[in-house]
C-alpha cells in the first residue's frame, strides 16, 4: 500500500505560506478523513457505552451459542454455564420451589415409575432363577454343595448362575438403526453386524408400534436358547451385549454406565450423525471392557475330578471307618462279656448282638457290681444295650463274704475270711458279738461252716492281763522288818486299782478270784524266826488292801518263809528280792444260781 | 465408513424383494416381512470415490400403508420408492406415500423404480408420465427383476442424492 500511505501522508507546511496553507490543510484533511473519523468514534462510543454493546450482543447471543454448541468437541460451553445454570436452578428453588417442581412434574412421574418397575423386574428375576434351580437336579447337587461347603444356597446358585459369556455388543445408532461400532469376542462366528443391528432396531421399533407405545422405552432383552440380548438405551444410542448364559444383574449395570458415558463423550456426533462412523472408533475401547467371559467348562472341568477325588475319598474313609468302627464294637463287646463273666456274683448265659443293640441274659446276686456301670466303664451306652440278668444267691466265696460282713457287721478287731465255705473269724471281740456271730453266721447262705478258733473273748484278754501284772508284782521289805521299803507304797497303791480291776473282769467272766498274798524272807536266820516274819509281811499287805476296799473273802494271806524263792542269793539284790510280798490269782466259776 | 439407512418402499407385490435379491447381501429369510413387517439387507455402493454401505430396510408393502410401517422409516437417508409398471395403480400408491413420507420427514433424496419393465406388452405407464415425474424431480428407472436392468444404476443415484444432499 504505498501508494496509498503517501497519498494519505500530510503535505509538509512551509514557514512563509503557513496561516492560509494550514487551512487549506485543515479542510483538505477534513474532506480525506473525516468519514473514518467519525466512524472510529462511533465505534468507540459503541465499545465505551455498556448499554449499546448488551445490544449488540444480544442480538446475536442465540445463534452464537448455538454455533458453538454445534462445534463445541470439548463441552466447554457446556461447562462455562453449567455453575451458572446450577446457581440459578439453586435460587430459583429457594425462592420458589413450586415453579421448578411444576416444570419437573410430568417427567418425575415416568423416571420413578421405570426405576421401581426396573428393581422389581431385576428382583423377580433372581428370585424365579432360585426358584427355577431349587427343584432341579441340578438344584439338588447344589444344596448338596451349598450342604458341603457350609455356604448359604443362595450364594451358591448365584456362583453357578454367573457363569456367561458375552459374544458381541453393539453401538448402535438409535434413530437409524445403522452400526457405529461393534466388538466380537475371539473365536465367536457372526452375523454381518450391519444388518443385525438393524433388524435389531426393526424389532425394537416393531415391539413398540405393536404394544401402542408412544415413549421412548426399549426392549430391556431378549431369550434366544442360551443366548440373551440385553438392550440398553440413551437419547442417541442404543447398547446391546449378545451373552452366551446368565450375565449377573451387575452387568446391566455396567452397560448403562458405559453407555452414559459413550452419550457423553460423543453427544455432538451422535446428535449429528449423518452415517459416518469414524468417530465413534474410540467408543470401541469402551464397549471392549464389556466383553466378558466366565466359563462354566473351567470351572466345571477343574472343579470336578477333585470333587470326585474328594467325595470317593471320603465314601471309603465313611466305609474303612465303618467297617473298622463295628469290628471294634465286637471286640469291645467279647472283652466285655469277658469280664462280665469273670465278675462274682454274675452268671453269664449269652451275650450277642440282637437288631443293632447287644443283649446280655443270665443271673446276678444283689451284692456283685452294677452291670450298668460296668458297661458305662467298657464305653458302652448303657442304653443301647439290652440285661436280662435275674436275681439269685451266689455262693461264690467273694459275695458270701461280701453277705457276711453285710449282715454280721464284725467290730474293728475282727476280720473275716471265707475259704470253700467255711467263715472264719479272726481278732478280738466282746462276748456278746461272738454270741451273734456263733449263732448267725451258720444261716448265711453260702456259709456252710464257721471257725472261731482265732477269734478271743476281749474280757478274757483284760482279765488276763491284769492278772499277769498282779502276778508279777514284788513288795519288798527290809532286812527282818514287816513294814514296806520306802517307795513301796506308791506301787501297792498301783496294784490296789488293778485288784479292782481284775474282780470286775472276773464278774464278766461269771466267776470270782481268790489271791494268794504270800510272803517270803531270805535264807539268812533261822526258819522257825522266818516263818512267822514272813506270815507278818503277807498280813501286813492283806491289811492294806482290806482298806482299799478288797473283800477278806477274795484275800488269802500265807507265809512261806524262804521255803519259795524268787531268786538266788548270790547277790544282796537277790537276797532283797527275796524279802518281799508276792500275788497268785485263782479264778473260779461262780456256784449255779437256782 | 459411510452408512446409509435407506428404505425400500412401495405397494404388496410390486417385486420389491425379487427386485434386489440378486444385488444384496443378507441373512435374513424373507419370513421376517409377514412376522415383523421388514427386512434388513445391505448393499456395498461406491459413489464419489467413496465406499458407502446401504443398509436396506425392506418394508413390507400394504396396500393401506399402516403406522406400524411409518414407524420403521426413522431415521433414513434415502428411500427406493418402487411401482409395478404393469399395474398402474401401484405408481399412485408409491407417489401417495411419497408424499405421506414428504408430509412426515423434512425432505429426503429419493429414486422412482418403474418394475418389471421385461413385460413391455402390459406396460401400463405413459410414456409422458414418466416424463412428468422426472420434471418433478423423480429419477427414474425401468427395472426388471429378471434381467436386473438399472437396478444399480437406481441405487448408485440414490447414493449419489444422498451424498450430495
Amino acid at each position: 500500500m504505498p501508494e496509498e500511505a503517501q497519498r494519505r501522508a500530510p503535505i509538509p507546511p512551509t514557514p512563509e505560506s503557513q496561516p492560509e496553507d494550514k487551512q487549506a490543510l485543515e479542510e483538505l484533511r477534513h474532506l480525506i478523513v473525516a468519514p473514518e473519523q467519525e466512524g472510529l468514534h462511533e465505534i468507540r462510543e459503541r465499545l465505551d457505552s455498556k448499554e449499546r454493546r448488551a445490544e449488540d450482543i444480544s442480538s446475536v447471543v442465540a445463534e452464537a451459542i448455538q454455533m458453538r454448541r454445534e462445534q463445541d468437541g470439548d463441552h466447554a460451553l457446556a461447562e462455562a454455564l453449567a455453575p451458572t445454570i446450577q446457581e440459578t436452578l439453586r435460587e430459583s428453588v429457594r425462592k420458589d420451589p413450586q415453579v421448578l417442581a411444576d416444570a419437573l412434574f410430568p417427567v418425575m412421574g415416568p423416571a420413578i415409575r421405570k426405576s421401581i418397575s426396573e428393581s422389581l423386574r431385576s428382583m423377580l428375576e433372581s428370585f424365579n432363577e432360585a426358584l427355577e434351580h431349587s427343584l432341579s437336579l441340578r438344584g439338588i447337587q447344589w444344596r448338596i454343595e451349598a450342604f458341603r461347603t457350609s455356604k448359604p444356597f443362595a450364594e451358591v446358585v448365584l456362583m453357578h448362575s454367573l457363569l456367561y459369556r458375552v459374544e458381541q455388543v453393539f453401538l448402535i445408532h438409535r434413530e437409524t438403526g445403522l452400526v457405529l461400532s461393534h466388538v466380537v469376542a475371539p473365536s465367536i462366528a457372526t452375523q454381518d453386524p450391519d444388518m443385525v443391528a438393524g433388524m435389531l432396531s426393526a424389532i425394537q421399533q416393531f415391539a413398540r408400534d405393536s404394544f401402542n407405545s408412544a415413549g421412548q422405552e426399549t426392549l430391556g432383552s431378549m431369550n434366544f436358547e442360551a443366548l440373551e440380548i440385553w438392550v440398553e438405551a440413551s437419547p442417541d444410542a442404543v447398547l446391546a451385549a449378545v451373552i452366551r448364559g446368565h450375565a449377573p444383574l451387575d452387568y446391566k449395570l455396567a452397560m448403562k454406565e458405559a453407555l452414559e458415558n459413550i452419550q457423553q463423550n460423543f453427544s455432538s456426533a451422535l446428535a449429528n450423525f449423518s452415517g459416518e462412523t469414524g468417530p465413534f472408533r474410540a467408543a470401541g475401547d469402551r464397549l471392549h471392557q464389556l466383553l466378558e467371559a466366565r466359563f462354566k467348562e473351567k470351572l466345571g472341568g477343574k472343579g470336578r475330578p477333585r470333587a470326585a477325588i474328594i467325595a470317593g475319598a471320603v465314601a471309603l474313609a465313611i466305609v474303612v471307618g465303618w467297617v473298622g468302627y463295628s469290628s471294634y464294637l465286637l471286640w469291645e463287646w467279647s472283652r466285655f462279656l469277658n469280664a462280665l463273666r469273670l465278675q462274682p456274683g454274675i452268671i453269664v448265659i449269652s451275650g450277642r448282638k440282637s437288631g443293632g443293640r447287644f443283649r446280655v441274659q443270665g443271673f446276678r446276686d444283689p451284692l456283685a457290681p452294677d452291670p450298668e456301670k460296668l458297661l458305662s466303664e467298657a464305653g458302652f451306652d448303657p442304653k443301647k444295650a439290652y440285661l436280662e440278668l435275674m436275681p439269685f444267691y451266689s455262693v461264690d466265696d467273694v459275695i458270701v463274704l461280701r453277705r457276711a460282713k453285710e449282715l454280721l457287721r464284725p467290730p474293728a478287731g475282727v476280720r473275716l475270711s471265707q475259704k470253700n465255705g467255711e467263715l472264719r473269724a479272726e481278732g478280738v471281740a466282746a462276748p456278746k458279738w461272738i454270741a451273734q456271730f456263733q449263732e448267725r453266721a451258720p444261716w448265711i447262705a453260702g456259709v456252710n461252716s464257721i471257725d472261731v478258733s482265732h477269734l478271743q473273748n476281749s474280757d478274757h484278754v483284760e482279765f488276763n492281763r491284769l492278772k499277769g501284772v498282779l502276778e508279777s508284782a514284788v513288795l519288798v521289805f527290809p532286812l527282818g522288818r514287816t513294814e514296806l521299803e520306802p517307795g513301796q507304797e506308791a506301787a501297792l497303791a498301783q496294784y490296789e486299782n488293778d485288784f479292782q480291776g481284775l474282780l470286775v473282769q472276773a464278774g464278766h467272766l461269771g466267776g470270782t478270784i481268790t489271791v494268794e498274798i504270800i510272803g517270803h524272807t531270805d535264807s539268812t536266820g533261822v526258819e522257825a524266826a522266818n516263818l512267822p516274819l514272813s506270815r507278818q509281811r503277807a498280813d501286813q499287805i492283806f491289811k492294806v488292801l482290806r482298806r482299799a476296799g478288797v473283800k477278806p473273802t477274795n484275800l488269802r494271806p500265807r507265809g512261806v518263809a524262804a521255803s519259795e524263792p524268787l531268786r538266788t542269793e548270790d547277790t544282796e539284790a537277790g537276797c532283797r528280792y527275796n524279802r518281799s510280798v508276792t500275788f497268785k490269782v485263782a479264778f473260779s466259776p461262780a456256784p449255779p444260781v437256782h | 465408513m459411510l452408512q446409509k439407512k435407506v428404505c425400500m418402499l412401495g405397494s404388496f407385490a410390486v417385486g420389491k424383494t425379487s427386485l434386489v435379491r440378486r444385488f444384496v447381501e443378507t441373512i435374513f429369510s424373507e419370513q421376517y416381512h409377514t412376522s415383523i413387517g421388514v427386512k434388513v439387507d445391505k448393499k456395498e455402493v461406491r459413489a464419489e470415490g467413496r465406499d458407502v454401505t446401504l443398509v436396506l430396510w425392506d418394508i413390507h408393502g400394504e396396500d393401506a400403508f399402516q403406522k406400524v410401517q411409518i414407524s420403521y422409516l426413522r431415521g433414513m437417508s434415502g428411500y427406493l420408492l418402487v411401482a409395478d409398471g404393469t399395474r398402474q395403480q401401484t405408481l399412485e400408491d408409491a407417489l401417495a406415500l411419497a408424499n405421506h413420507v414428504a408430509e412426515m420427514m423434512e425432505k429426503i433424496p429419493a429414486v422412482l423404480v418403474l418394475n418389471k419393465c421385461d413385460l413391455a406388452a402390459q406396460w401400463e405407464i405413459e410414456p409422458d408420465r414418466e416424463a412428468r415425474l422426472a420434471a418433478d424431480g423423480w429419477s427414474v428407472f425401468r427395472s426388471s427383476a429378471k434381467t436386473g436392468e438399472s437396478v444399480e444404476q437406481a441405487f448408485s443415484q440414490l447414493t449419489l442424492a444422498m451424498l450430495r444432499k
